[in-house]
């Protein structure tokens, strides 16, 4: 087994509190508690490596949907398009700031930081490397990540798109696809960073330190 | 709260939650990740049923206010998400009908009983195992923010049918009512602590029990394994 990897001895389930021993997990096992099913913490040797690849095309693919047309409506010659920002944006034109913020953190603002500190973490644990800002980088990350609705907004999108196609034309812009590739991508990410294995890594590198 | 079985308080720890490390029951904060350490979620039951039950009351102004506003050439349609669900009927889409009433309806309403049940299950009676009462739990959690459906749509809508004086929509009151219940539902259920249940459970159904158990291993990407076989390993 890899030794760097090697994994903190126990575990207590989060949802009903019994005791586990997961020492002893092989690569691409997961552990889940025999009392209630609650999942514990999937093994995956080189995760971090990955997990960086992920993360960094997936904030290329946000940035592009962020900057390209998402959508184009067309009724019967009058054009009219929106980019993603502008779902949130066009909001506060309506005086409903407090909705436009919540729109713009679930589905881009939120998205993007946990994105950029998943790198710089996962980064760091995958270079060995300590640095003072691991610990209060991995707490964001894992108080944030239930916050994106990017899933949410594509079905969404999906939906409006039905919504629309009785009245107008509608065409996808490139941003579209951005998204929709991201959204997956985004997934992939934050279920691959394992919050059990992250944190012991991060011990470890402060204990070499 | 210990009552014999094999639990991280009957062992004197506690569990942080946001790192998972298994900490001394007497440590305030955590050695790890630097959070503060309960044992149990803090005022699990009261945070939660105060977060439901304001929940409960916007969702009275949520489904009565409309959440979109439409203006065709001077004439102003106000719907509400009943509204919109009925005008999706009669446009013939009833899978997308069904996506918006499961959403903003089915999905909302079972949340908020679940919540209020698994609250009571804690403190009287107990319907169904706590293993039944973990699962609806988890399920309660994963589809909590899949409400958020009909906000998107009204506000996708809004950034694209924008040509005023031909045809136009705007957002109603009711898009931020219903934001707001789908957030604070979602805070209630964090806040609930699911441990609560188990700590009421009797103890040890096992006996023989070892002194730590091994977790249900499943051997995910090893060919020489049947996907999903589990066992105790060792
Ligand atoms: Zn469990
Ligand atoms: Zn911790």
């Amino acid at each position: 087994m890899d030794q760097r990897h090697d994994f903190p001895g126990y575990l207590a389930c989060q949802s009903c509190d019994s005791m586990f021993d997961v020492s002893r997990l092989r690569d691409g096992d997961t552990a889940s508690c025999s009392r209630c099913g609650g999942f514990l913490t999937r093994y995956v040797a080189d995760q971090f490596v990955q997990v960086v690849a992920i993360a960094i095309a997936a904030l290329v693919l946000l940035a592009l949907g962020c900057s390209y047309p998402f959508m184009t409506l067309n009724l019967n010659g009058l054009e009219s398009g929106m980019t993603l920002p502008q779902v949130a944006l066009s909001l506060i034109a309506h005086r409903m700031p407090l909705l436009s913020i919540s729109v713009a953190a679930f589905i881009i603002v939120i998205p993007a930081v946990v994105l950029i500190l998943v790198i710089a973490l996962a980064g760091a644990i995958a270079l060995e490397r300590h640095f003072d800002w691991l610990r209060p980088v991995g707490r964001l990350i894992f108080t944030l990540q239930s916050w994106s609705m990017v899933e949410v907004f594509f079905l969404g999108v999906l939906v409006s798109l039905v919504k629309i196609s009785g009245i107008a034309m509608v065409e996808m812009g490139f941003a579209f696809w951005a998204y929709a590739v991201f959204s997956f991508l985004f997934l992939l990410a934050v279920t691959g960073l394992d919050r059990a294995q992250c944190w012991h890594q991060i011990e470890q590198l402060s204990q070499h330190e | 709260m210990s009552n014999g079985f094999n639990t991280a308080s009957s062992r004197g720890l506690a569990c942080c939650h946001l790192c998972l490390k298994l900490v001394r029951q007497d440590s305030h904060l955590c050695p790890r990740c630097g959070t503060a350490v309960h044992q149990r979620k803090a005022n699990s039951l009261e945070r939660t049923l105060a977060l439901i039950v304001t929940a409960s009351l916007l969702y009275i102004p949520a489904n009565l206010l409309p959440i979109m506003i439409t203006t065709s050439l001077g004439e102003v349609t106000e719907s509400t998400i009943i509204g919109g669900v009925l005008l999706l009927v009669d446009m013939g889409s009833i899978a997308i009908a069904l996506v918006i009433f499961f959403a903003s309806v089915v999905i909302p309403l079972t949340k908020m009983a679940v919540i209020y049940y698994l609250c009571w299950s804690v403190k009287r009676g107990r319907l169904g195992t706590a293993r039944q009462r973990t699962l609806l739990y988890r399920m309660v959690e994963f589809i909590g923010k899949w409400s958020m459906i009909d906000v998107f749509v009204v506000a996708i809508l809004v950034a694209l049918i924008n040509w005023s004086g031909l045809l136009m929509v705007r957002p109603g009151p009711a898009a931020l009512a219903f934001a707001g219940v789908v957030i604070l539902s979602m805070i209630a259920a964090e806040s609930f602590d699911p441990r609560l249940m188990w700590d009421l459970e009797p103890p040890a159904e096992q006996p023989n029990k070892k002194p730590v158990e091994r977790p249900v291993v499943k051997f995910v990407v090893k060919p020489d394994v049947k996907p999903g076989q589990e066992f105790e390993s060792e």
